[in-house]
């Protein structure tokens, strides 16, 4: 199975060449728009095993609470990427490839965006070398992190579409006789397909991710173990810190309008969006101790458990990512996720508003907890002016399948498989025939 | 009679009461004249008086009203007391993002309403009279001008009828499943309709249990009697301007009937190429979730046993009678705009919960002809169609929720390309975007390609609808 890893990469900015990065950057965004939209191929295209790719300009102004450390003005640089076959689990392999392609292919972009950066190489000297060990120099290390469709690259995901296209149409141009089973018509469907070279590849059944149970076994056994523990933890938690909060009164109506049409600027352009957040962590090492073990459970889960297209319940997630910055004062989160914002951060709340109250119950101005996991995202109207308020302006966001829902994802490598399935149930042909 | 936790008498009756037994429904679109003001403030001080509330006795006539942001701009509301109020009000119906959530495009793009545009005049108010008959209407209308005139003028009239035999103009039973408010004394509907108060009024918590975002008079030094108005129930010092007062969505959407119907017959061709209207009507139900009659698919998915006869049956639910869209289909319009107990990540019980944070109060009207489309009968003289109105207390959570997420949204559920095929479809000229209407069968799903619009925008705005203190209170700012 081909992995997905996330990169990040933050680079200080040289002060005076803000103004020309931002326009950079805004250029680069308005022509990969514009090209998306006419449904042209896009620089980023060049770079096959890119999921997403996001440049978002961090200075003072994208904290909404006062930061931690002092933090200049950087540019984050976040991609999410296959791994090449047969790479493994070796990470040396895989980054060198996926920085080596970023900087061959994208050496325009790379290139105009960096030399607003401090300690770019100068033109004389820039070598593909030069390049990679100056990103190499930015890099941080990722958190959490969740995948929707684990081991579907890119290729993958065009294949399996372009797959269910070629179904969808063969069984809609052709007049189906009423007494022609699911199976018949099954098979029919695979003959169709083994005609058309194109679609080799379909005959190899995809791997997929199931739960890993022994994981999840020995995981659940160890919490049964500690949860006495975690009881006098969140009572300690209440006593000594939660209940000293302050209760969080702003609403969504009280937010920047500037910003939040900043922000609003680029949503809602595809059925796909994006989702930038930064926080401060709370003082203190408890908190900090806190915010840790919560990402070590979100890893947990997001390895083991949410390996079907669902992070916590929420069915609309592609990439999520936590990223601990600032020598662990400060926090990131990045999504890529279907539909809009209102629906995106209901979703939170509706089914998972606890375990995002676990995590983000460590940042500073977050709406009033309980016992870590009650309150707060179930604040809905404060929850949400939260959300908006500590969301940072994304300048450049490329997804190669703006179109394509993570349930879409899912279910095309479904339909590949269940075309391959041998002895098909007239139940099971059944069920395949649904998904188109 | 069940007892009343609100105060209804603060509120504005048309929340609660849909005025059917009205003939008549005109709906006066008014600017503040820029060089009298201070009348148009004495007119709303005064009117405050007659408008009806939700404990007033039904008369020969009705009156309601509420402002757009421009209206309480205009009447001299300060700055930072408008920035209380959700941002989808303040900004209004026309903006570049709400048009990519609303999906005005083409011939529904606002540059060519016909009201509330930006190629037309502003409008600051609405003032909602309802009559008996179209004269006691007219009359009351007079009376009211008498008052009005110095402060305010019309800028746009907009005449609406009930629905003739509860049908909208393709055909079809509406307004079913409509929401009940706990509380305010009209008895329960069962069925996951009885919706708590603060999804619709302000001032009351909602279905998460917290008080809707309100807006509240920040700054105190602004002129007006404050002493009309009520504390903020969330604890905060100030006083509270939305306590017992709500938002209306209103849009104009013009039918083509003919184009529709049209449209479905051609679907309906067999083999040899012969159109049925028996077939059209199905793929029309199909569409709908329900037959014309107002009979759910999923108790007939195959033919209506009564077409002749009304139905209001409402008892169903998805889950255990058609999980996989064989009888109703998962992008039908009904299916989308009240799920009911069936989200697909969700249990049964959580899912009619989800259903509940986003319900909306209708309040349709329809215009032009009495004409009530079918397969057979489908060119109606002259424009028809409906005023649609709403009311919610979240703008965003509610109306544009249900709008993008449920309606527009080609991926709703797990669907590829398939938009609410009634009022979800963009237009789409250059045929790019192939939509389509997906029918589970029980083998090979039936597919309708190359959806078309038949829905056309003419004219929209949000507006607030104060208590009736308020409006007292804003006649004195």
């Amino acid at each position: 199975m081909i992995k997905q890893h996330p990169l990040i990469i933050l680079t200080p900015v040289i002060a005076d060449k803000l103004k020309t990065l931002e326009l950079r950057l805004e250029e680069i965004r308005d022509s990969s728009q514009k090209s998306q939209e006419r449904g042209q191929k896009t620089e980023f295209e060049k770079v096959s095993t890119l999921h997403y790719g996001r440049w978002v300009i961090l200075s003072e102004k994208s904290f909404r609470d006062t930061p931690a450390v002092p933090v200049g003005i950087r540019l984050s640089f976040s991609t999410n990427y296959d791994e090449g076959e047969g790479e493994g689990d070796n990470k040396k392999n895989h980054l060198d490839n996926h920085l080596h392609e970023l900087v061959t292919q994208l050496t325009k972009y790379i290139d105009t965006i960096y030399e607003c950066c401090e300690g770019y190489p100068e033109p004389g000297v820039r070598t593909t070398e030069s390049r990679i060990n100056f990103l190499k120099k930015g890099l941080i290390k990722t958190t959490a992190f969740f995948n929707g469709a684990p081991g579907r690259s890119v290729k993958q995901i065009h294949q399996e579409e372009a797959l269910r296209k070629h179904i969808w149409n063969f069984i809609n141009n052709k007049k189906w006789d009423k007494l022609t089973t699911a199976v018949q018509i099954h098979n029919e469907i695979r003959e169709e397909i083994d005609k058309h070279s194109e679609f080799e590849w379909s005959e190899k059944k995809a791997e997929v991710q199931g739960i890993k149970w022994f994981n999840i076994i020995s995981y659940g056994l160890l919490f049964l173990l500690v949860f006495p523990f975690i009881i006098i933890w969140a009572i300690f938690l209440y006593i000594f810190y939660e209940r000293w909060n302050k209760k969080q009164t702003l609403t969504l109506s009280d937010l920047n309008d500037e910003k939040v049409n900043e922000l609003k600027k680029v949503e809602d352009l595809f059925p796909q969006n994006q989702f930038t957040q930064v926080a401060v962590l709370k003082p203190g090492i408890m908190r900090n101790l806190n915010f840790r073990i919560w990402m070590l459970r979100t890893r947990v889960l997001a390895n083991n458990v949410f390996v079907f297209g669902k992070l916590l319940n929420i069915p609309t997630i592609h990439f999520a990512r936590w990223v601990l910055f600032d020598n662990n004062k400060h926090v990131l989160f990045f999504s890529n996720f279907d539909g809009n914002w209102q629906q995106y951060l209901g979703d939170f709340i509706d089914q998972s508003g606890w375990g995002l109250t676990g995590i983000f119950s460590n940042t500073v101005n977050f709406p009033k907890t309980r016992f870590m996991v009650f309150g707060g995202a179930y604040d809905e109207e404060h929850f949400l002016a939260w959300s908006r308020s500590t969301q940072v302006p994304t300048q450049v966001w490329y997804c190669p399948y703006p179109q394509l829902s993570i349930k879409n994802i899912n279910n095309n490598t479904k339909i590949r498989n269940e075309l391959r399935m041998k002895n098909i149930t007239e139940e099971q042909a059944k069920i395949f025939l649904k998904r188109f | 009679m069940i007892m009343s936790t609100l105060e209804l008498s603060e509120i504005q009756a048309y929340l609660l009461h849909d005025y059917k037994e009205m003939g008549c429904s005109k709906y006066y679109l008014m600017q503040v004249n820029d060089n009298n003001k201070v009348a148009a403030k004495k007119f709303i001080a005064d009117v405050a008086n007659s408008i009806t509330h939700a404990n007033a006795e039904v008369k020969d006539t009705c009156l309601n009203l509420g402002f757009t942001s421009n209206g309480l701009k205009q009447l001299g509301y300060s700055e930072a007391n408008m920035h209380t109020f959700s941002r989808e009000f303040r900004e209004g119906m026309v903006s570049p993002h709400r048009q990519r959530l609303l999906g005005d495009y083409y011939n529904s793009d606002p540059i060519k309403w016909q009201w509330g545009g930006p190629s037309n005049k502003r409008v600051d108010l609405i003032l909602m009279i309802f009559g008996k008959n179209e004269t006691t209407a007219d009359n009351y209308f007079q009376e009211l001008k008498q008052k009005f005139e110095p402060g305010f003028s019309v800028v746009h009239i907009l005449d609406g009828k009930p629905l003739p035999n509860e049908r909208e103009h393709f055909g079809f039973r509406d307004g079913i499943s409509q929401p009940v408010i706990k509380g305010s004394g009209e008895p329960s509907k069962g069925f996951n309709n009885d919706i708590n108060p603060g999804e619709f009024v302000l001032g009351y918590k909602n279905e998460y249990d917290v008080f809707p975002d309100s807006p509240l008079l920040v700054d105190d030094k602004v002129p007006g009697n404050k002493n009309l108005l009520a504390d903020d129930p969330s604890g905060s010092s100030f006083k509270d301007i939305g306590r017992n007062g709500t938002y209306f969505v209103l849009r104009q959407l013009e039918q083509n009937v003919d184009g529709f119907w049209k449209f479905l017959k051609e679907k309906s061709k067999d083999e040899h190429g012969k159109t049925s209207n028996d077939e059209a009507t199905k793929i029309a139900a199909k569409m709908m979730g329900r037959w014309p009659s107002g009979s759910p698919l999923v108790n007939h998915p195959d033919k209506d046993p009564f077409p002749a006869m009304d139905s209001d049956f409402n008892d169903f639910s998805y889950i255990k009678e058609d999980k996989d869209g064989l009888k109703c289909p998962f992008g039908s319009h009904i299916r989308r705009m009240n799920p009911r107990d069936h989200f697909e990540e969700s249990t049964p019980g959580v899912s009619l919960t989800l259903t509940r944070r986003h319900r909306i109060m209708r309040r349709v009207r329809s215009y032009g002809e009495d004409f009530i489309g079918s397969a057979e009968n489908h060119t109606p003289n002259g424009k028809v169609g409906l005023l649609f109105g709403c009311f919610n207390a979240n703008i965003s959570k509610q109306f544009e929720f249900i709008q993008y997420t449920w309606a527009n949204s080609p991926k709703f559920k797990r669907l590829y390309s398939d938009p609410d095929p009634i009022i979800g479809v963009r237009e789409d000229p250059e045929k790019k975007r192939g939509q389509i209407f997906t029918i589970p069968q029980e083998t090979t799903n039936r597919v309708i390609t190359d959806l078309q619009r038949f829905v056309t925008v003419r004219g929209g705005a949000y507006f607030f609808f104060p208590s009736v203190s308020v409006i007292k209170f804003l006649g004195t700012i």
